[in-house]
């Protein structure tokens, strides 16, 4: 059945700290996580396996997390229909809307807590967790 | 008989408590202190009767019949356990 | 030490040291912007660690940091001297927060940030106002709230009510007040003045202060506690004050959903596929992980389709459809959530909707006005009439449908009716000494709030019929093998476009042979009628006024077993009561009434040179008969019909008062069901049918016997509909 394949996650984040957090969440509640510290590093990830979830940070050097967005969802099918959350710290509507311009599936303001995270996942995976 | 001793030593509420039962109660619990209270038969109490079982630090067991006080009294007895 | 904290020591530690070079080379050369900005990184990673930590105190200094810094970002000048001292002092405590965390392996309860916004608030820095989610000032208030975050959610109104202290020598007990308020959500109880010990209370002053959140208005609770609301005081729960509750996982959905709808808006981008992809699967799976997976499957079939032919119609519709489908069902067995999700439903005050039931109704009298003027066409023969006909029966179509939604808006649970029934069973029942427990089923079943409100006192009349009359006393249930505990049953259900509702009890049944005898007694009507009864309409003498049978009239019945009132409340929301009873088993009363109240088809007549309606339900049937089929009986007439004798009354006549002659003309008759009994009614015309708004009457009209209300007709004119039972009293 699909659903027992486990869904894997790409947390893409320069924050060690938060990959951290993330990760753990994630695994404990049985997704495979994977990590980037940026854009390019990120792409790697994603030519190289494929991936159910992608949990972006916007803040980031080298590649932002709408340009990396903006990249990904120029590429072929089925790589660039990889769903994509994206985090930041602000809650402008602006920001929000360039988000989803630029191809983020949703926008969470941080904090992000690991229930809230867990959530999302699921829901974004259409993994059946009770 | 809504306030009565079992033989056990328990202090039983049963049915509609009101508030001569205030008094029966206190005198109760100040002749056997830290008493257990037993209420699953019981369906109303009178404030009165609440009032002595927080100042008393009552003990309560089992669950009374009524929502009201299942819901609502039953907590607020736990929490006064706990206080010193 | 957990992991994650290890990791947060080590990184913190770092962006301090970091931070610390930014800012000494600040403090040389003030107007580098690289290192303010990168000075500004550095505290606002440090901050975003403490917060996944949840170090709120360190949160709290590094904030006042950060907004030293964005003021100068901000307004492209450098930071002072003074702010690259307070954001020193602020690493310098940073980094002992951090020395405490590893010797005691936790972040310190104790820790405080007081001292460091002190710091910045003396240099003027403006503090961003706290992003925490705010409670409402009064302590009481907020405290309450606080403790019962679910309850929150739906309560109207918190209140505190404080006794007077002699409130016991009163007879009041204030606690029953509480648990008597419907709606009533939470409570909390403590003291007016600090408790004494035990052997120093007395029992019977009232020191209480008992708080609750009550999910009803403030005017509803100051109306429930009546003359106690003096001693209470009431605040309106606003959407502000709640604790902002975790989100539920179905609130969750719907936000991504919606999302995803705004990611497919059209936006001129080349590169569509990618989104509309993304789209149709985080749609599908969302749907899918809350088990709806026919939806789920659609979505990811038009997301096909739309991918396949580079629309984005198919899929957003699809999204759009899920979005207005069955929410609650589908969580109920996911998420924890109880009550159904907030953001599908809106609070309407009830005079709008009262305005809108009102504008239908007169919506209604115009769309049968336009009939009328289309009937005026058809026989004057206009070209018009055909189009005109046309119109007019999709005009009806429609403002039929706009009625139902109309009804639909103002209909209620029934719960809030029966609420109150639990408590009344437990007052009577302690005061006839006769134990009972009452049952209610259905209370989830809807009716016009009409129905809702008037259908109490009846119930309430029944309900204590049942207690004092039907459940006999302990030693006879004792000795009949009954259980002690009597059980009255209440229940509603609706039954196509009725909702009925019952009250049975296991008493003693009703013996009917008491019935007729009580009849009799009293002369409610011919000795030998009653004993020509069946069983089942002698059982039905017990609605005539003026009856009873008990042989002590409790003061709780009052004058008279009250069924009579029973039948007139009922029969004035235009329902039926019925009686069913098993000797030694028990009774239970039935009563039918419409869902909705809105319209009445009435059936017009013309009788004394007036055109009156009567009511379409009380009509059996209409026929003609010539005058040799009316015979007399004894001062009336009566025909015979399908060899029942029917008893006449020439309509014209009993308007006008004149005595029952000349009933012996031909006349059209309306067969008519009046109290359960067949009755016939000679009137000098039959006209049509309509649909008509009853509206009681008032005014000069009001007190007139025999008529039900009146409605507007669509030619101007108010037609008059009777109540035939009345009228032929």
């Amino acid at each position: 059945m699909a659903d027992d394949i486990p869904k894997r996650v790409l947390v893409i984040d320069d924050a060690t700290l938060v990959r951290l957090y993330y990760r753990s969440a994630l695994e404990r509640a049985g997704f495979e996580v994977a990590e980037a510290l940026n854009g390019v590093e990120a792409l790697e990830h994603l030519l190289a396996a494929r991936f159910d979830l992608l949990v972006v940070d916007v803040n980031m050097p080298k590649m932002d997390g709408l340009s990396f967005l903006q990249a990904l969802r120029a590429k072929g099918l089925p790589l660039s229909s990889t769903p994509a959350l994206v985090t930041s710290t602000e809650s402008a509507p602006q920001r929000i809307a360039a988000a989803s311009a630029a191809g983020a599936n949703f926008y969470v303001v941080k904090p992000l807590h690991a229930e809230a995270l867990v959530q999302y996942a699921s829901l974004f995976c259409g993994a059946r967790h009770g | 008989m809504t306030v009565r001793v079992s033989e056990g030593g328990a202090i039983e509420l049963s049915g509609r408590c009101g508030v001569e039962d205030a008094e029966v109660l206190q005198r109760h619990l100040l002749a056997a202190p830290g008493s257990t209270i037993e209420w699953k038969g019981c369906e109303l109490l009178h404030a009165a009767v609440v009032q002595v079982l927080l100042v008393g630090g009552a003990r309560v067991r089992g669950e009374p019949r009524t929502a009201f006080l299942r819901d609502h009294i039953a907590p607020i007895i736990a929490r006064s356990m706990k206080q010193p | 030490m957990d992991e994650l904290l290890a990791q947060f020591l080590i990184e913190s530690r770092e962006l301090v040291d970091k931070a610390v070079d930014d800012l000494l080379a600040l403090e040389k050369t003030p107007d580098d912007r690289e290192r303010l900005e990168d000075a500004f990184r550095a505290f606002h990673t440090l901050k975003g660690g403490a917060g996944i930590v949840e170090f709120a105190a360190m949160q709290e200094a590094l904030h006042c940091a950060e907004d030293a810094f964005a003021a100068a970002r901000a307004e492209s000048r450098s930071v002072s001297a003074l702010d690259i001292g307070n954001c020193l002092s602020c690493l310098d405590q940073v980094l002992e927060w951090l020395g405490t965390i590893e010797q005691s392996g936790a972040i310190p309860p104790d820790a405080d940030a007081g001292d460091i916004v002190a710091l910045f608030a003396r240099a003027g820095a403006q503090r961003k106002a706290s992003s925490a989610p705010r409670n409402a000032g009064d302590g009481w208030l907020a405290g309450l709230l606080a403790a019962h975050a679910s309850a929150a959610q739906p309560a109207q109104s918190a209140l505190r009510y404080t006794p007077d202290a002699d409130s016991f020598f009163r007879q009041q007990d204030p606690l029953a007040r509480i648990a008597a308020l419907p709606g009533l959500l939470a409570v909390d109880i403590g003291p007016r003045v600090p408790w004494p010990k035990l052997d120093d209370l007395d029992p019977f002053s009232c020191n209480l202060t008992i708080t609750a959140l009550v999910a009803m208005s403030p005017a509803g609770v100051a109306a429930a506690l009546g003359d106690e609301s003096r001693r209470a005081e009431i605040e309106a729960v606003s959407d502000r004050m709640r604790p902002i509750e975790a989100e539920s996982l179905a609130r969750k959905a719907a936000q991504i959903l919606e999302a995803q709808l705004r990611l497919l808006e059209p936006a001129g981008e080349p590169h569509q596929q990618g989104r509309v992809a993304s789209a149709g699967l985080v749609a599908a799976n969302v749907l899918r992980h809350l088990g709806r997976t026919s939806e789920s499957e659609a979505i990811a079939t038009a997301a096909a389709v739309s991918i396949a032919e580079g629309r984005l119609e198919p899929l957003v519709e699809a999204i759009a459809a899920a979005m207005k489908g069955p929410t609650s069902a589908a969580v109920a067995g996911v998420s924890a959530a109880r009550r159904k999700d907030v953001g599908q439903t809106m609070r309407v005050g009830a005079e709008k909707i009262d305005a809108l039931v009102r504008l239908t109704g007169e919506l209604i009298v115009a769309k049968n006005s336009l009939g009328h003027s289309v009937k005026v066409a058809e026989q004057r023969g206009s070209d018009l009439a055909a189009g005109l006909k046309n119109q007019h029966a999709a005009l009806d179509r429609l403002v039929s449908e706009l009625q139902r939604a109309v009804v639909a808006m103002r209909v209620l649970p029934l719960r809030a009716a029966f609420q109150r029934f639990p408590r009344l069973i437990r007052e009577i029942s302690a005061e006839l000494d006769k134990p009972a427990t009452l049952v209610i089923d259905g209370e989830d079943t809807e009716a016009d709030k009409a129905i809702v409100e008037a259908i109490v006192e009846p119930l309430v009349h029944l309900l204590r019929n049942a207690l004092d009359h039907g459940v006999e006393d302990g030693a006879t249930r004792a000795e009949a093998g009954k259980p002690a505990v009597a059980t009255i049953r209440l229940s509603a259900a609706r039954e196509g476009e009725h909702v009925v509702i019952e009250v049975t009890d296991d008493g003693a049944g009703i013996d009917v042979a008491k019935i007729r005898q009580a009849a009799k007694d009293r002369n409610l009507k011919a000795a030998e009628a009653i004993a020509a009864m069946s069983d089942e309409e002698a059982l039905d003498l017990i609605f005539l006024p003026g009856f009873s049978t008990a042989k002590t009239v409790t003061h709780l019945s009052g004058r008279g077993v009250g069924m009579d009132v029973v039948r007139t409340g009922v029969a004035r929301l235009g329902g039926q009561v019925e009686l069913r009873t098993a000797a030694g088993r028990g009774t239970t009363v039935r009563a039918t009434l419409p869902f909705s109240v809105l319209v009445t088809q009435v059936m017009t007549v013309e009788a004394g040179g007036q055109v009156f309606g009567i009511p379409l339900d009380a009509v059996v049937e209409t026929l003609r008969v010539e005058h040799d089929r009316i015979f007399p009986v004894g001062a009336a007439h009566a025909i015979v019909l399908r060899d029942r004798t029917i008893p006449l009354l020439r309509l014209a006549n009993v308007l006008t008062g004149r005595p029952n002659d000349h009933v012996d003309e031909s006349g059209p008759i309306v067969i008519a069901e009046l109290d359960g009994q067949l009755g016939a009614v000679q009137v000098d015309r039959i006209g049509g049918r309509m649909d008509i708004i009853l509206k009681p009457l008032d005014g000069l009209l009001a007190g007139v016997p025999g008529l039900a209300g009146s409605a507007l007709l669509g030619d101007g004119g108010v037609l008059l509909v009777l109540d035939l039972a009345e009228v032929v009293q």
